[in-house]
């Protein structure tokens, strides 16, 4: 049974999701949150059906005999897979986490900031956005915080607020350069997200502003 | 069912009125006896799609768009288990293979030290009722009607994103545009593919 999300992609950032073009850690973010939503699910299909007739409408350029002779000779070395269906484990980790994480959640290296805060950074090898773990304890809030790019959030577990909205397992939050928050987590259970950015936070309160030169894209 | 098996005929030059369209079956005797002759045909339709495809990329994809051929072929016989007719046409099948193939090429050429592939980045699909897998295949038909009467600046832009793959702000910056004004110019084209956005966005 799918988790109703709340909040969802744009249609462009959905397009650039089914062109290929969009970054490794932001389609990382499109993909855990259709995982959870029918809706993004359909309209990732009907976008990806777009390219696929625009393909078919293509004009071919010749491809010679001696290239599929080459094919031919590689079929040896591949056999067709009768059925290569994804097994279906029960995990509840999405599988493009699992891929990123090689473990558990508990295998994780956490890095403590504060009381309430933990971040692992994931290595997904994308060279210009941080993907990184959050894990904030019920009811913690992270500092007033501005930011220098873009940010996506996308909620794996539990939940948080801010003073926009309050959001859910699921939900995908975009945040442009400058929007300022405070979020906290609900007080009911801890929250665990994907944050997704391609620049430093800037901390907007005074008691952890001195951290703002030092705050950089950790791209491990 | 029925007629979007014959329209599948028209467009490929294939028989009229057959009820599974060539490409599925061709996908079907690769799994069932690794038939060679199938794979041919395949090749032959849809490799001058993928050159063509390779050569409107990057420079990239384009300086190695017979490897691309090559690769995309390879994983269409090695995956053809993984197709399934009940879920996507064939060749949007065989197009979403070209187009990872494409990116993670692109990725690896700019040297991205990354262990996961444009693939991993798919989503599960979960099976579909009878019912909405044929609203689906009208879906797909209607889109391709409608896609002709698209005005040109807006099919120019969906041609730039999906055939050249290039992302908006590249786009606006080539078209010398606004990137809200290229944004809009999708939105309208999706509304008049009648693509369902299903929820505000």
């Amino acid at each position: 049974m799918k988790v109703m999300a709340k909040y969802h992609p744009e249609l462009d950032l959905m397009m650039e999701y089914a062109d290929g073009t969009l970054s490794l850690a932001q389609s990382a973010c499109v993909s855990l949150h259709i995982g959870f939503c029918q809706h993004c699910q359909r309209l990732a299909e009907q976008l990806s059906d777009v390219g696929a007739i625009l393909f078919q409408g293509l004009d071919p350029v010749p491809v010679g005999d001696a290239q599929l002779d080459a094919v031919l000779g590689r079929l040896d070395e591949e056999t067709p897979l009768k059925y290569a269906g994804t097994t279906r484990d029960n995990s509840v980790t999405p599988a493009i986490l699992q891929r990123l994480m090689s473990g558990d959640f508990s295998d994780l290296t956490w890095k403590t900031i504060g009381k309430t805060l933990r971040i692992s950074y994931l290595k997904i090898g994308d060279p210009n956005h941080e993907l990184a773990l959050y894990h904030i304890k019920a009811g913690g809030r992270i500092p007033e915080h501005g930011h220098r790019g873009s940010e996506i959030t996308l909620v794996l577990e539990g939940g948080f607020s801010d003073l926009e909205g309050s959001y859910h397992k699921g939900d995908f939050i975009f945040r442009r350069q400058g929007d300022i928050h405070a979020p906290t987590a609900l007080q009911s259970e801890d929250c665990i997200c994907v944050a997704v950015l391609d620049a430093p936070l800037k901390f907007t309160n005074w008691k952890f502003r001195w951290m703002n030169p030092f705050l950089k894209l950790r791209l491990a | 069912m029925e007629r979007n098996s014959d329209i599948e005929g028209i467009l490929t030059g294939g028989q009229v009125g057959r009820r599974t369209d060539e490409w599925s079956e061709c996908l079907e005797l690769i799994v069932q006896n690794q038939d060679r002759d199938a794979f041919t045909r395949l090749f032959r339709h849809f490799a001058p799609l993928m050159k063509a495809f390779a050569i409107s990329g990057s420079t990239f994809s384009a300086g190695h768009a017979d490897e691309l051929v090559q690769e995309v072929m390879l994983k269409v016989w090695q995956k053809a288990g993984a197709f399934n007719p009940d879920k996507a046409a064939a060749s949007t099948w065989i197009y979403t293979i070209a187009r990872n193939c494409r990116t993670d090429m692109y990725r690896r050429l700019q040297k991205f030290d990354t262990a996961v592939s444009a693939e991993d980045m798919m989503w599960e699909q979960e099976p579909e009722a009878e019912f909405l897998v044929l609203h689906q295949q009208r879906t797909r038909e209607k889109i391709r009607e409608l896609m002709k009467a698209l005005p040109v600046d807006q099919a120019q832009i969906l041609a730039k994103a999906y055939i050249e793959g290039k992302t908006h702000s590249e786009v606006a910056g080539e078209l010398d545009l606004p990137l809200g004004t290229v944004k809009s110019r999708i939105r309208l084209a999706i509304q008049k593919l009648q693509i369902q956005i299903q929820i505000e966005r």
